[in-house]
């Protein structure tokens, strides 16, 4: 009997590392389109020659996302593996896993990124803490078809175009189309409203990044041109001032341009086929700018399966698999060595990576400030009151100026 | 001396036995975040970070906070209107339907009742799509009919008015439930007698069924006004606290301080704050409505 068992325990402690339970790799997710099945679809091949690792990816409503990953950190149960954005990056800085010195051949593999995406990848040490995995850019979609109906060649024109020749030409473009009611949506969030900031010569920062300088001659130039057009009604205020979603306008044809982000492109592919529809340069203000940004894969400090996690992130950020969730996202790519194939809107592409050349640098630095992320909640609902009439420029300016400095004490 | 037998430590113990479970649920999940969340409330902290103890400054801090006076006011408002509306509509609605052998009642109920087993984020995005400014239908079929739209979620007085009316349309079914089974409690004798002695059916009304449902519209008064001190996805989805400020509430400002400005110290300071009003207008309802039944 002795024997029967012992020969139990041997085969039992031969055949346990046989029968393992797979790793299996909590993957926390957010779209903005299809985001989640072309990662999985990418990523198949690494499934299939890793049969240890499985893949639990949990997709959550972008609106809930950096609360639930927040609580999750908080809580010491971080997910293995997280797309993240640019302000997300730095709102949890402290809690990404450093990549230096965990990964070989990273000092390689940091020269192939564009330096806005790795500008936002780094800890305040310079150290890498999560993988650029595509580059976005705001820029202007507009509905063709709309400034044909006008006689306008919004192609050749927007090359060469300025804010005052958009007012003008875009008073055109609603006359000549009888649905149309207005010239242009902008997405209610401070980002997409930094876009006219920067064009008008404004910014949220002083020059080293070290405190708020809201309060200068651009920035309420650039609130009194977002009135204006509100009040000229050029701009729908149900966005700013309520809660319609620019993109289902612009869709619906209710408006002729749409400043939004890079994403875009692949939405409109999908659901626009009642016009001709693409990206054209913004017109210019003081200067031309774009507003960089981009999503990140990171892995977290404290992680359970910290190796298997490291491995699958480093396998996503590769050149190919780079090159095909770029493709099949519809989206820019953060590394400089890709050539990307995509099957239809190239030239709208390029001409969100054209605004994106001429974007000044600083504007990657002010959005990747953690406190600049913290007030910019606050930003917005100054924005809103300049709009509604309740403050003026200076005085919104100036209430931002001092909310914004209680952070950078 | 009195000797204590088997008999009686069942009786003292069984009933703490049968009310621990829910004791302890109570205390983890309410009692202990309550009061350590008083503890917090003294504290910079954000969420990632090493708490500091700073004494009162946050409570300092807030009674010089324009934007949470403005929306605690908002949240009063919110609550002085959509309280009593929510009360009154779902008593009418059991009023009228309280009589289980009307023809087709339980449809009518059932028609009612449905909106409060929605989510309140399905709600919202529904009246989002039905009030919008240039996708709403209602405005569109306002300017079919040649009118000019309406903004109904754009303009300060139309959003909160919006908000309210949305509000009760979600929660007047539920109340009426409770209203029902308080309307059915009532001794038919009582009416009978009433009818004998010649009392019309408002003085029936007035002198019969409000004071016997007096214990049915406090619970439905401080359920609702518990919930519309809560309300938070409904105002999210449908006007995001806009326009400005205008439909912005406690709860979102809470939200906003905590996850999107990481100061979780100064959103547990609302929190307290927003805990002792409700507690206050509770226990205000109370001693109003809960006076002893004078209908004997």
């Amino acid at each position: 009997m002795k024997r029967i068992a012992l020969l139990i325990v041997i085969l039992v402690s031969v055949l346990m590392p046989t029968f393992s339970a797979p790793t299996t790799l909590t993957v926390l997710w957010f779209n903005d389109a299809n985001e989640s099945e072309v990662f999985q679809n990418t990523m198949a091949d690494y499934v299939a020659k890793n049969p240890s690792v499985k893949l639990d990816v949990q997709v959550v409503a972008f609106s809930a996302y950096e609360q639930k990953l927040k609580l999750m950190i908080a809580g010491g149960n971080p997910p293995d593996v997280a797309r993240v954005t640019n302000n997300q990056i730095s709102a949890l800085i402290d809690a990404l896993l450093p990549l230096d010195g965990k990964i070989q051949g990273l000092d390689e593999m940091k020269k192939n990124y564009l330096p806005a995406s790795l500008a936002f990848a780094l800890d305040g040490k310079g150290k890498l803490v999560a993988f650029p995995t595509e580059a976005t850019a705001n820029g202007m979609l507009v509905n063709k078809t709309a400034f044909k109906n006008a006689g306008i060649d919004v192609d050749t024109i927007s090359k060469t175009w300025t804010w005052a020749d958009w007012e003008t030409l875009i008073a055109k473009v609603i006359a000549a189309n009888l649905k149309m009611k207005y010239g242009l949506a902008v997405d209610f969030t401070p980002h997409r409203f930094s876009t006219l900031m920067f064009q008008q010569g404004g910014h949220f920062l002083n020059a080293t990044q070290t405190g708020m300088d809201f309060e200068n001659p651009g920035t309420i130039a650039s609130l009194r041109f977002f009135k204006s057009l509100h009040d000229k009604g050029l701009i729908p205020k149900s966005v700013w001032m309520g809660s319609e979603n620019p993109a289902e306008l612009f869709q619906a044809g209710l408006v002729a341009c749409h400043i939004g982000g890079s994403w875009n492109i692949n939405t409109y592919k999908q659901n626009v086929k009642d016009f001709e529809w693409g990206a054209v340069r913004m017109p210019k203000g003081a200067i031309n700018s774009s507003v960089p940004g981009g999503k990140f894969i990171a892995t977290f400090k404290g992680g359970k399966n910290e190796a298997e996690a490291l491995r699958l992130i480093t396998a996503f950020a590769d050149k190919e698999h780079t090159s095909a969730y770029v493709r099949d996202t519809f989206n820019l790519s953060s590394r400089t060595d890709t050539v990307v194939n995509y099957p239809s809107n190239s030239k709208d592409f390029a001409i969100f990576l054209e605004e994106l050349k001429v974007t000044p640098s600083f504007t990657a630095d002010e959005w990747k400030n953690v406190e600049l992320n913290k007030v910019s909640t606050f930003i917005r609902e100054q924005i809103v009151q300049v709009l509604m009439g309740n403050l003026t420029p200076e005085q919104a300016a100036k209430a931002v100026q001092e909310k914004g400095s209680t952070y950078f004490k | 001396m009195r000797k204590k037998t088997k008999n009686s430590f069942n009786q003292a113990t069984a009933p703490i036995l049968f009310l621990l479970p829910n004791m302890i649920i109570f205390s983890v999940f309410i009692i202990i975040p309550a009061f350590q969340g008083l503890r917090m409330a003294a504290y910079e902290w954000g969420i990632l970070s090493t708490p500091h103890y700073i004494g009162w400054s946050n409570f300092l801090e807030m009674l010089k906070d324009t934007v949470f006076w403005k929306t605690f006011a908002n949240t009063l408002i919110y609550s002085l209107f959509s309280v009593p509306l929510l009360v009154i509509v779902a008593l009418l609605f059991a009023y009228f339907l309280q009589d289980n052998s009307m023809k087709g009642v339980r449809v009518y109920r059932s028609l009612f009742y449905i909106p409060s087993l929605l989510s309140m984020i399905t709600v919202g995005i529904a009246w989002r799509f039905l009030l919008g400014d240039d996708m709403g239908i209602v405005n569109y079929l306002i300017r079919f009919m040649g009118s000019q739209g309406v903004h109904w979620l754009t303009e300060s007085g139309t959003a909160m008015l919006s908000i309210i009316l949305i509000t009760v349309w979600a929660g007047a079914g539920y109340f009426m439930v409770i209203m029902i089974a308080g309307f059915q409690a009532i001794p038919q004798d009582l009416y009978e007698a009433a009818r004998i002695d010649g009392a019309s059916p408002r003085e029936t009304f007035w002198k019969i069924t409000i004071p016997m449902l007096r214990g049915t519209i406090l619970v439905t008064l401080v359920l609702a006004t518990i919930s519309s001190f809560k309300a938070y996805e409904l105002i999210i989805v449908t006007t995001g606290g806009g326009p400005g400020y205008a439909t912005k509430f406690i709860v979102q400002q809470v939200y906003q301080a905590a996850f999107m400005e990481d100061r979780m110290g100064y959103a547990s300071m609302m929190s307290i704050v927003l805990m002792i009003l409700i507690s206050v207008i509770t226990l205000f309802q109370f001693a109003i409505t809960g006076k002893k039944q004078d209908y004997e």
